[in-house]
């Protein structure tokens, strides 16, 4: 109905450009100040769309200089995969328990699973400090690692249980048992090949969640050694990089590129995870 | 030698709402290379009963032997048995060929010449030979369900289960698929527990209907036999499209052994011969009789016939269904085409009393067919009628 005519089809597109100019231009002005010099940021004159001549990798240069942000990178990308990789390792069962199977106590667990999605976890960073503090994890790579795995557990366990009960055909264990499978291999061998969509989903919310996070990395650790990239940046933002607007997007651009690329490389498969369907 | 027994076969779900009695006692004597349907309304224990055979789902009570060995214990994979679903359950992410060949790579020592050959066979049988090489998603609903029948033709079992196998295909399709079923059956002679809650599937595919109301047998018996002697009210009211009428009716007995059915606007002469099974002390009986057996009769003597007005006439091609009001009830008729009363007319139907059944009013029992028995089956036949 609405691409009846060329009419509703030019407003339909006009709103469209106008809001993804509105999304597009914060982030077109974090790379174009990434790229100028200090002067040059905060000088009026550089205008919206700088001269050619004027850019430079003075910013990211700095970078490399001033701060350890080889550490911070690495950092990230170890919590980030490994917390991905662990809460996967028990959503997918656990999502399809609850999907799948019946058992007492299903509702109540799987409900009080996902609540604490929408619990603020703010409330909660004094008795998680504690319990890592009992735990002598408090300042250490794999007290993140296991804090983050946990917080993105219950998002996991809701995406692939929608999954798991819509996505794959019924009766297909049945038809796997009876050709020669136990319930174990039915599982592994047919029903996880066919949710690679569903968990490159889940993979993808769960590595930005847990390369995005701040809360958790900010209360559970000091030192520079087990920092991660976004409260490096606050650091950063603190410390004498005051005002050098250049160096800062600089940093916000290096700490936006893994998630980008990881997206960009399983966007073909997002698309049928969330929806069930391919395309 | 794949007989298939069910003794006293009893699956109860307990949950933690509620108590189900899916199937109770369940008795089951199945020859080999039989071909059996079991029907049945919505939630009569059908496919449970299928999937117990199956080892889908637990035996709460009672033994399933197959070939004389018990079963109960055993998993769906080790117990010899194909089945198809209603939902064909076909891998979408292997092609037709990967489907059929891979029940026979994961439990069989076969070799993938021979797994080759077997699956080329099967796909010649199902007509599914250019095929092969596609994946389930491309296929249209009736070649899915010949994929999943070659699926389960490949693993050359004892047992084939159909678990409401056409029930997600047209109506012209199930009819063509239907006889090819049965043709199937008769080329590669396995025993088939095919359960559907569609009476026609059953009457034109089954060498013996086992019928099911609320988890308990109600007959098992060849098609004829179930069509002219049902045991019960509801096993004549399943079997036969239109259903069969029936009328609360009492029972006037003459001195001479004969007698009259007499209900509200229903006065019907019956003979000796038709009552003489029947108990002196009966008196309130059910009458029912199929609607092809009924005829529009203007010139039938009174005393065999009733007078009725025409409700709805459904014009089918090769014959006409009659809906008329008797006492208020609607009786259903099965008339030629040529035989097209208005609407609101009265007309005046008859029937012989060969074609009349009585059943008790309380229990549902049949207690009288009015069809001479030896004209319908032979004495072995009859040997498994009833359920206790």
């Amino acid at each position: 109905m609405l691409n009846d005519n060329r009419r509703s089809r030019a407003l339909l597109y006009a709103g469209i450009v106008a809001f993804a100019l509105f999304a597009i231009v914060p982030y077109y002005w974090v790379i174009r100040t990434s790229f100028l010099t200090n002067i040059a940021a905060i000088s009026p004159d550089t205008g919206f769309i700088p001269a050619f001549g004027k850019l430079t990798l003075e910013s990211y240069t700095q970078i490399w200089d001033r701060f350890a942000f080889v550490t911070f990178f690495r950092n990230s990308i170890i919590v980030s995969v490994a917390a991905t990789i662990i809460s996967l390792f028990f959503a997918i069962p656990g999502a399809y328990a609850f999907a799948r199977l019946d058992f007492p106590g299903r509702k109540a667990l799987f409900y009080t699973a996902v609540f604490t999605i929408m619990f603020p976890w703010i409330v909660l960073t004094i008795p998680v400090y504690e319990v890592f503090y009992f735990l002598d994890m408090v300042n250490t790579l794999v007290g993140v690692i296991v804090a983050l795995s946990i917080f993105v557990l219950p998002q996991n366990i809701w995406l692939l249980q929608g999954f798991f009960r819509q996505g794959i055909p019924e009766n297909i264990e049945e038809a796997a048992l009876i050709d020669g499978h136990n319930e174990l291999t039915a599982f592994l061998r047919i029903v996880l090949p066919l949710s690679l969509p569903a968990v490159a989903a889940a993979a993808l919310f769960a590595f930005l969640t847990a390369w995005n996070n701040f809360l958790w990395v900010f209360v559970l650790t000091t030192d520079e050694e087990v920092r991660t990239a976004t409260v490096a940046i606050y650091y950063i933002l603190g410390s004498d990089v005051l005002r050098e607007w250049n160096v800062l997007m600089a940093s916000l651009v290096l700490l936006v590129a893994p998630p980008v690329i990881f997206y960009g490389l399983s966007r073909r498969y997002v698309g049928e995870g969330l929806g069930g369907t391919p395309g | 030698m794949a007989r298939l027994e069910l003794d006293d076969v009893t699956k109860v779900f307990d949950t933690s709402a509620e108590t189900i009695i899916a199937v109770e006692e369940l008795n089951l004597d199945i020859k080999d290379g039989e071909f059996i349907v079991v029907v049945g309304p919505s939630g009569c224990g059908k496919s449970t009963t299928l999937r117990m055979i199956a080892g889908l789902e637990t035996v709460t009570d009672g033994e399933i032997r197959l070939g004389g060995e018990r079963i109960n214990e055993k998993s769906p994979k080790d117990r010899d048995i194909a089945m198809v679903f209603q939902s064909y359950a076909l891998y979408p992410h292997k092609t037709v060929r990967q489907n059929m060949a891979y029940g026979l790579h994961l439990s069989t020592d076969l070799d993938d010449e021979e797994i080759d050959r077997r699956v080329q066979q099967a796909a010649e049988m199902m007509g599914i030979e250019d095929l092969l090489e596609k994946k389930p998603s491309s296929l249209s609903g009736g070649q899915q369900q010949r994929v999943a029948t070659g699926r389960a033709i490949v693993r050359e079992p004892s047992v084939f289960l159909f678990d409401e196998p056409l029930s997600n295909l047209d109506a012209k399709l199930r009819k063509h698929m239907r006889t090819e079923l049965a043709r199937i059956h008769s080329e590669v002679g396995i025993t088939t527990v095919y359960v559907t809650h569609d009476q026609e599937e059953a009457m034109t595919m089954a060498d013996r209907i086992v019928i099911l109301d609320q988890g308990t047998l109600q007959q098992i018996g060849a098609p004829k036999q179930v069509y002219h002697e049902p045991v019960n009210r509801f096993v004549a009211n399943f079997i036969g499209s239109p259903s069969m009428n029936f009328v609360d009716v009492e029972l006037v007995r003459n001195a001479d052994g004969s007698g009259r059915l007499v209900g509200d606007d229903f006065d019907y002469e019956v003979s000796s011969r038709l009552l003489q099974p029947l108990d002196e002390t009966v008196s309130d009986v059910e009458f029912g009789i199929r609607p092809e057996n009924v005829r529009i009769d203007p010139d039938a003597p009174t005393e065999k016939s009733l007078e009725t007005t025409v409700d709805v006439v459904e014009i089918v091609g090769s014959d006409n269904f009659i809906y008329l009001e008797l006492a208020g009830k609607e009786f259903r008729v099965r008339a030629p085409s040529e035989v097209e009363p208005a609407e609101g007319e009265p007309v005046r139907i008859t029937f012989d009393e060969d074609d009349i059944h009585l059943f008790d009013s309380a229990s549902g029992e049949a207690l009288v067919h009015g069809y001479p028995s030896t004209s319908v089956t032979t004495t072995a036949e009859r040997s498994d009628t009833t359920a206790d």
